[in-house]
């Protein structure tokens, strides 16, 4: 409960940041400061039950099927990063009043705050390994859009943290899952605590390479080192908070979280020694080359924070509760220099160490303040810098593996710690030292002082007092190394080796600073690769790529888009030539009438193609339709071929309405760009026959045919076949298409446009009078067949589609002749008879559900059952309205006459609005 | 094997249709390969026995596959669906048939005249348009 009220305050306090801050303008960070504070206290009220070595814990389900839950659990390695987020936090907000501009609200600013200390709470007290990467994933979101607000000089470097840290993110997620695999859980305790599940599941090398992978991106490891001195453009606030005291130190506490279960392998143990030292030095030796405060201390924090991994993949008690130490101590002395580094941003205007020059004088507590705090970075007597780097010392030379790994991972420490003694004096000297005056500069106001100061205060305390912090540390320490006992933490070891590593790091770095000036000419001469160009080569090269690729989708030309799949069929069926074989002998089926109709189709079908008429093209198709509706008739296929007829008399009426005022004939293409086009067809066309061979024509009737020829009669009462199925049996598939037809129906409808509305009434047959006549009379005799065939569909060729498809054909005979507005006309309004279908066959479907049995059952209906009507019957006439919806929308919305040419007398195409380009009748 | 040519030649002339200028053509490209796998299923169901599935009239033994042909009805109206769905919008998508001014997108297709592929005609179509343009306004003052 505890832990929820945390999470939710937190959460509260991020949601009433915006209207505060529109009250309270910059001020907000107070009444924040004291919100982090107050969570940071209720939090700390189990302190002494977490130190003793309980644990709180509250846990929801999230996704039972999954076994993942919503689970907290405070533990005493989870204790010390809150105490870090909501203490460094409170700090930060307290800072930010002095630092942001006046006259603006930021409540985006403190919301994106509050959102990341949130989401880390979140992070280090998750207790199932989906949250905790949910938690990841949220801070890297946080960071980016915290950066983001500098401005349109941020967009590169945003980016960059964005891209390498998600992509840490996704190696986390993978090692997420991979995980939940071999442990067959989700629950981090569990995991913990058996780590033979994971050791012996043969994943676990994967899972620990993908957890270095995530900790190395998210802490700023070589080679992903660049993201975070770039992410120093974000303002100093965020570089304090985020990017050097708890954004970056997810990757520690991930690594000092699966301590328990890599800490004995071997491989875990030399990556991250070998990878944190190589980053402490480097990150060190790079620092020394700024000149921007904050570069520096971005890249101190890089090299600080590859000691710490260094010392993790130590693994021993001791250096477990060092890492533990210098993360507390690292967080306050870093969080210190950053906010006053953007201090001194904002009261000189510059951050460049060569243009800052005796600051000492007229601030004189701003620079005491930072040579507490860069002591404290520099490790010197009596800072909490100095404890926890004695520590650092000390588990580094316990490092294993060889006989050599603990001098030589102390050496390289030792080198770092040189290395940061030379900058921390550089920036103390760089920023304060010098004798000259400088008139216009002054201290700032205490409220704006006061947070960094009391962080160098605590870290000056802290130092000589550090066995305060001992029961967090041990109890943290112990939680990642349940192995054995951490030591406790106290401030004087008496004349020991790692006080003479110490006093050497000190000596060196005095020496190192003392030759400053050859140091530095040194170091500004060397060249070294620049990872973050590196990055952005490697990204501009895969935008680029992405280009290329895709390059041939960048048109709206649809023969662009559809020759690659259709190549990939002709492949296929070449491929399928090729491979099949043996197939057994296929019957010989083929009726001379069968070559008749192919015969036809031969003649007919290239000539649809080749013509360069658009009114012969629909007309030629419409022949074609009918020599395959009359293929359908030779197959034993009545109700389709009936169908299909009635089908291409209605395209063809659809199609001819279209047509009107377009040009009469294709635009004409040279022959040669005919060519691909007629090969791929001609492919395709030889896939589909040799296809068409090997898949039919080698076994007898299906079963299911059988079975619904034999038992249709005595299970549903009709006589045809067909029907039965589309009714009775797959009620289902039938109200599925219904559904597409009511969609093409409404969709049709809408893209021609609402005409009703207008109720214009168009002129009819245009005088001619035979049409007319014609029209009167079989007109209702249409209907009176469309209802005739409806009614029979159940026992012969019939039903719904073909029933309304002649319905359809009478509706557009009624239109030519008698134009809209007519009585009909407004009873055949398609959204009404599009939605009455739908609405009956859905009813029709639900009913039986009312007597408990499955949807879509036929049920006897009280009354009709009399007449013979089933619930069969009013599915088909639901089916019936749908697709006379269909065609009442494309028949009635086409034929309103062009909004252009409301008056112009039907004749001769209108030209100029409906030809875009390339007129083919001026064409040559 | 009669079965398996309609096939080839149906699926040649839409596959053909699909790949030239023109909405139009594309549609009734589109149609034809509509009935290219209508009559695959149908002989998929066997072209031994043709009677047709009419209980009264056909004696189960010889009837014809119902299945396929149920499937097959349901195609054939869906495929005209579509047909009605995409002529409207191939009137629909061409701007200038609903306001009676030039296209605003240079590279909408349109019915008649496909596509921009080729960049000359693209030109040309612009220059074209260009004149249009100014012709009809010259006619609305």
């Amino acid at each position: 409960m505890l832990l929820v009220l945390a999470l939710l305050g937190m959460l509260a306090l991020a949601v009433a940041a915006p209207p505060l801050a529109r009250r309270l303008g910059r001020n907000t960070g107070y009444p924040l400061a004291a919100g982090y504070l107050a969570v940071a206290a209720l939090l700390a009220s189990a302190a002494p039950r977490v130190w003793a070595g309980d644990t709180e814990t509250a846990s929801w389900e999230w996704l039972p099927s999954l076994g993942v839950s919503l689970s907290l659990r405070l533990d005493g390695v989870a204790g010390v990063f809150c105490l870090i987020v909501l203490g460094v936090g409170a700090l930060v907000m307290a800072y930010c009043p002095g630092y942001l501009a006046e006259d603006e609200p930021h409540g985006t600013v403190y919301l994106l705050l509050t959102l990341f200390a949130t989401s880390m709470l979140g992070l280090v007290l998750a207790a199932d390994v989906v949250l905790l990467y949910v938690f990841w994933e949220l801070t890297t979101v946080c960071s980016f859009f915290l950066i983001s607000t500098a401005g349109a000089a941020a967009a590169r470097p945003a980016r960059q943290a964005l891209l390498v840290t998600a992509a840490g993110g996704l190696a986390l997620l993978a090692a997420v899952v991979l995980l939940t695999v071999a442990a067959g859980t989700t629950d981090l305790a569990t995991i913990l605590a058996e780590p033979d599940r994971v050791l012996d599941s043969g994943l676990a090398w994967p899972i620990g390479g993908l957890l270095v992978l995530a900790a190395c991106t998210k802490s700023a490891q070589l080679p992903f080192h660049f993201w975070l001195p770039g992410a120093m453009v974000a303002m100093t606030p965020v570089s304090a908070y985020l990017h050097s005291a708890t954004m970056v130190k997810a990757g520690i506490y991930l690594l000092l979280r699966f301590s328990p279960l890599f800490a004995e392998e071997s491989a875990w143990s030399t990556a991250l020694i070998s990878i944190g030292l190589l980053t402490a030095v480097t990150g060190a030796f790079l620092a020394l080359r700024e000149n921007d405060l904050k570069g520096i201390l971005a890249y101190s924090t890089v090299s600080q924070l590859g000691l710490l991994v260094a010392v993790i993949g130590v693994g021993t008690p001791e250096a477990l509760a060092a890492a533990v130490l210098h993360t507390f101590a690292h967080a306050l002395f870093k969080a210190t220099l950053f906010m006053l580094a953007g201090i001194v941003d904002e009261e000189t205007g510059t951050r460049d160490i060569r243009e800052l020059s005796g600051m000492w004088r007229a601030m004189p507590v701003t620079a005491a303040t930072t040579v507490l705090a860069a002591l404290s970075l520099a490790g010197v007597i009596p800072m909490l810098g100095f404890v926890s780097k004695e520590y650092l010392f000390i588990g580094l030379l316990e490092a294993e593996g060889a006989p050599w790994a603990g001098p030589v991972a102390l050496a390289l420490g030792v080198t770092a710690s040189v290395l940061t003694f030379a900058y921390a004096a550089r920036i103390v000297h760089g920023g304060f030292g010098g004798s000259e005056q400088h008139s216009d500069v002054s201290e700032p106001p205490a409220a704006f002082l006061l947070p960094g100061a009391v962080a160098a205060g605590l870290g000056l305390v802290l130092g000589p007092a550090v066995s305060v912090l001992s029961p967090m540390i041990v109890s943290a320490a112990s939680d990642v190394a349940p192995a054995g006992d951490p030591p406790e933490v106290y401030f004087w070891h008496g004349l020991s080796p790692e006080l003479a590593m110490s006093a050497l790091t000190i000596v060196l770095g005095l020496v190192l600073f003392g030759f400053r000036a050859p140091v530095d000419r040194a170091l500004q001469r060397l060249r070294l690769p620049d990872a973050g160009r590196l990055f952005d080569r490697g990204h501009d090269g895969v935008i680029a790529l992405g280009h290329v690729v895709g390059g041939p989708e960048r048109t709206s030309s649809p023969a662009a888009h559809l020759s690659r799949p259709l190549v990939a069929v002709v492949a296929l069926g070449g491929v399928g030539a090729l491979v099949v074989g043996g197939l057994p002998s296929r019957a010989d089926t083929d009726r001379p009438l069968d070559w008749v109709v192919a015969g036809l189709l031969a003649v007919v079908v290239p000539a649809a193609v080749l013509t360069g008429s658009t009114l012969a093209a629909v007309g030629l198709v419409g022949i074609t339709g009918l020599l395959v509706a009359t293929w359908f008739l030779l197959a034993g296929a009545p109700d389709v071929a009936l169908t299909l007829m009635l089908v291409e008399v209605m395209t063809a009426v659809v199609a001819v309405l279209v047509l009107r005022g377009v040009p009469s004939r294709f635009v004409r293409s040279p022959r040669r760009a005919a060519v691909p086009a007629a090969a791929l067809a001609l492919g395709a066309g030889v896939a589909a026959t040799l296809a068409t061979l090997a898949f039919t024509g080698r076994r007898e009737l299906s079963a299911v045919g059988e079975h619904f020829l034999d038992s249709t009669e005595e299970q549903t009462g009709g006589t045809n076949v067909v029907n039965t199925i589309l009714v009775d049996y797959r009620g289902l598939d039938t109200l599925g298409e219904a559904v597409v037809l009511g969609t093409t129906a409404l969709g049709t409808a809408l893209v021609l446009g609402r005409s009703e509305r207008r109720r214009t009434v168009t002129p009819g047959a245009r005088g001619d009078a035979v049409l007319e006549v014609g029209g009167r009379v079989l007109v209702p005799g249409m209907f009176l067949l469309s209802a005739f065939l409806l009614w029979r569909g159940h026992d012969e060729p019939g039903g719904g589609f073909i029933a309304a498809l002649v319905a359809g054909a009478a509706i557009a005979l009624n239109q030519l002749t008698h134009g809209s507005g007519t009585f009909l006309g407004r009873l055949t309004r398609p959204d009404r008879l599009a939605g009455a279908g739908l609405v009956l066959v859905v009813a029709v479907g639900a009913l039986p559900t009312v007597q408990g049995r499955a949807f879509l059952t036929p049920v006897e209906l009280p009354l009709l059952h009399a007449l013979g009507i089933g619930s069969t019957f009013l599915f088909d006439l639901g089916v019936y309205l749908l697709v006379l919806g269909l065609l009442a929308a494309a028949v009635t919305r086409l034929e309103q006459p062009d909004r252009t040419a409301a008056d112009e007398p039907p004749g001769p195409p209108v030209t100029g609005p409906l030809v875009t380009s390339g007129v083919p009748e001026q064409a040559p | 094997m009669s079965a398996a040519l309609v096939v080839g030649l149906l699926v040649a002339g839409g596959v053909f249709l699909l790949l030239r200028r023109g909405l139009l053509r594309i549609v009734l490209g589109f149609v034809l390969l509509g009935h290219a796998v209508n009559v695959l299923l149908v002989s998929a169901g066997g072209m031994q026995r043709r009677g047709a599935p009419l209980l009264g009239e056909t004696e189960a033994d010889v009837a014809a596959d119902p299945l396929p042909q149920a499937f097959v009805l349901t195609a054939v109206v869906i495929t005209f669906g579509i047909t009605v769905y995409m002529l409207a919008l191939a009137r629909a998508g061409d701007p200038g048939a609903t306001t009676g001014h030039p296209p605003a997108r240079s590279d909408a297709p349109s019915l008649a005249d496909g596509s921009d592929r080729d960049d000359a005609d693209r030109d040309d179509a612009t220059a074209d348009r260009g004149r249009r343009t100014d012709a009809s306004e010259g006619g609305a003052s």
